[in-house]
């Protein structure tokens, strides 16, 4: 039997019949939606009730209640019929535990200026924290270069085994498509002008000044940052973190130091794999495309390339490694209580640390024409 | 209207045998490590049966099993007449929404309030409009004994208490037949574990629910244990009512119901 309200012939009496069970009542939900009620209503017959759970009681609850506190309607003029003992006393438990439940209650919902308002003071607090943290991570990592007995060398080894050696084959594959591409576009202009050799400037100058070192820390920023938030926003969650501090170790020291160490170690030297690795490229490129012999290609380079482009590429890597290791932990300190949260922080934490980079290679560009470097 | 509270009711047309559960020579093992080896464990309609035993003894895993969270390394578990293990996933799913369950720590989903944590099964396995889930969300909020205000917390707003019976209310969402328990009193001062014990027997003797708890707790035993299952040394050690148990001969239950705290408790109910 179908799971509805008929009501009889005599408009005195609603028939509720089939499974009131939560997978059945959605039809008996959309029927109460559009329900003109008659006002000769009297009486609820529950025999045609195949089955009744705590949503089939509340409803019927709901209903018969709304009735007798219809304006213009006797009170409490709905009668109850053909209901077992069960039944009853199921619908006198929903009627024991019903008040509260006509107003589903949410938590506060700020309004727009409101949350504008919050957005923008959370927003510089951050940054303040921020401030603060890179202050502390500073003071700590002087502290301990005081005394670098206290340096946690095997964790140090082991960030630069997961930060530096297992991030070498995806750094230099995209470099060198890098290299590659760089040579190409560069060659379909020089090859018009009969100025191939060119090219190995083109290449050795934007590789080596910029993009080598950019994209190594975009890479490791979306790599190794976003697993520093991670880990350390999960041992948010699970008090790891307090524990270090009960036992007496400085989160700080034992979690973020040897990161800062590793990757200020690393991310050199993998910009050194990505300069050779994106000058590889170039040097393919120029001798399929345009014919140029690698002796030429690499003797032109050397003649292009200065010690200080080199170094100016390479000097910006420990910055931009200071950056996301600090990005990468302040967010993972940030996290609170859910798994949730360990998301929303990885996903910030990404974010900010290659935007930070972009901007600080940008302030570096700027600095270095100034000085002419 | 009568008073809900007498005993061994069952919502209306729900058609049951008396034997809920049953596991069959269920076993666990963790590579080489048994937990636990052929055990036959029934549940009947409509009984609270506490599974208790020593830390490592395989109680939460057992449970698991029954609860259909765990397969069994070999064995059976036989649920509602049907077993599960000649069944696809799709079944086994249809059939886990008649199994509830109350995890040790809440295992409520952090993002969400918690009216919207008991709205979940509801949204997944019904197709009521979203006003009448809410308030159907309430309700079950009531039932659990939280005041309605609670509902619109999130889960790190909530003491142990109130986080345990949140995640009753989640377990009852969706008026499962049988509701199984993680440890609900572990963790509670004696005042909310004591609420807790009145409201594990309210939601058996009102809802008609039959109830699977591990526990640790004397007091609880006593108080709504129909039936005990002991585990010791990968195997059921003993079986049956609490007063059975007690003046059993059987070591295991005699060492557990005479440690210091099994007699505290055992004085306090006569014993």
């Amino acid at each position: 039997m179908t799971t509805r309200i008929e009501i009889s012939a005599d408009q005195a009496t609603a028939h509720c019949r089939g499974r009131w069970t939560a997978p059945y009542l959605h039809a008996v939900d959309k029927q109460l939606a559009s329900m003109n009620w008659p006002a000769g209503l009297t009486r609820f017959d529950l025999t045609g009730l195949e089955e009744l759970d705590t949503v089939g009681a509340w409803l019927l609850h709901r209903t018969i209640n709304q009735l007798n506190n219809a304006p213009g309607t006797p009170p409490n003029q709905i009668r109850i019929d053909g209901a077992d003992q069960q039944v009853l006393s199921l619908l006198q438990l929903v009627k024991e535990k019903a008040a509260g439940a006509e107003q589903p209650r949410h938590p506060y919902q700020p309004g727009i200026l409101e949350n504008a308002g919050r957005h923008v003071v959370g927003q510089l607090r951050q940054y303040q924290e921020f401030l603060i943290f890179i202050g502390q991570l500073t003071l700590v990592a002087i502290l301990v270069m005081l005394r670098p007995w206290r340096i946690r060398w095997p964790q140090v080894v082991a960030e630069l085994q997961a930060a530096g050696v297992n991030a070498l084959a995806i750094v230099g594959l995209l470099t060198f498509l890098i290299g590659i591409v760089i040579a190409y576009q560069g060659g379909v202009v020089l090859r018009d002008y009969g100025a191939n050799i060119y090219v190995a400037d083109i290449v050795g100058l934007s590789m080596v000044r910029e993009l080598a070192p950019l994209i190594t820390a975009i890479i490791i920023a979306g790599r190794t940052g976003s697993a520093y938030t991670a880990q350390i926003g999960t041992m948010m969650v699970t008090e790891e973190v307090d524990a270090l501090r009960s036992i007496g170790i400085s989160p700080l020291e034992m979690l973020a130091l040897p990161k800062l160490i590793a990757l200020v170690i690393a991310l050199p030297l993998l910009t050194v794999f990505a300069d050779a690795m994106g000058l590889f490229g170039g040097l393919i490129m120029a001798n399929t495309m345009l014919g140029l012999n690698p002796t030429t290609f690499i003797n032109r380079l050397a003649e292009a390339l200065t010690l200080n482009s080199y170094l100016s590429g390479i000097g910006k890597a420990p910055v931009f490694a200071f950056i996301i290791v600090a990005v990468g932990c302040f967010q993972g300190f940030r996290v609170r209580g859910s798994a949730g949260s360990v998301g929303r922080q990885t996903t910030i934490s990404v974010v900010q640390s290659i935007f930070l980079v972009i901007i600080v290679d940008a302030a570096f560009s700027i600095g270095f024409s100034k000085l002419g470097i | 209207m009568n008073t809900p509270t007498t005993a061994c009711q069952t919502p209306t047309g729900t058609k049951h045998a008396d034997v809920v559960l049953e596991g069959h020579k269920l076993s666990m093992s963790f590579g080489s490590r048994a937990v636990f080896k052929d055990i036959d464990v029934r549940v009947n309609h409509n009984e609270v049966l506490a599974i208790v035993g020593g830390s490592g003894s395989g109680k939460s895993t057992l449970m698991r099993q029954l609860a259909l969270l765990q397969t069994p390394t070999s064995g059976s578990v036989t649920v509602f007449g049907t077993s599960v293990s000649d069944m696809d996933d799709v079944d086994t799913n249809t059939l886990r929404r008649r199994l509830g369950v109350m995890f040790q720590h809440g295992a409520l989903f952090g993002d969400l309030t918690v009216l919207e944590n008991i709205c979940v099964p509801l949204q997944e396995h019904t197709d009521l409009s979203p006003h009448l889930i809410e308030q159907v969300a309430m309700v079950k909020v009531a039932l659990a004994g939280l005041k309605a205000d609670a509902a619109a917390l999130y889960p790190s707003q909530l003491s142990g208490g109130m986080r345990k019976r949140a995640a009753v209310a989640r377990g009852i969402a969706l008026d499962p037949e049988v509701l199984f328990l993680d440890e609900p009193s572990s963790g509670l001062d004696p005042i909310s574990a004591d609420a807790m014990d009145e409201l594990v027997l309210e939601l058996k003797q009102t809802l008609g629910l039959t109830i699977v708890l591990v526990t640790h707790d004397m007091d609880s035993l006593w108080r709504i244990a129909d039936r005990i299952v002991m585990l010791a040394d990968g195997a059921i050690a003993a079986e049956g009512g609490i007063h059975e148990l007690v003046e059993s001969d059987n070591e295991v239950a005699r060492q557990f119901f005479h440690s210091r705290r099994g007699r505290a408790s055992g004085a306090m109910y006569d014993q």
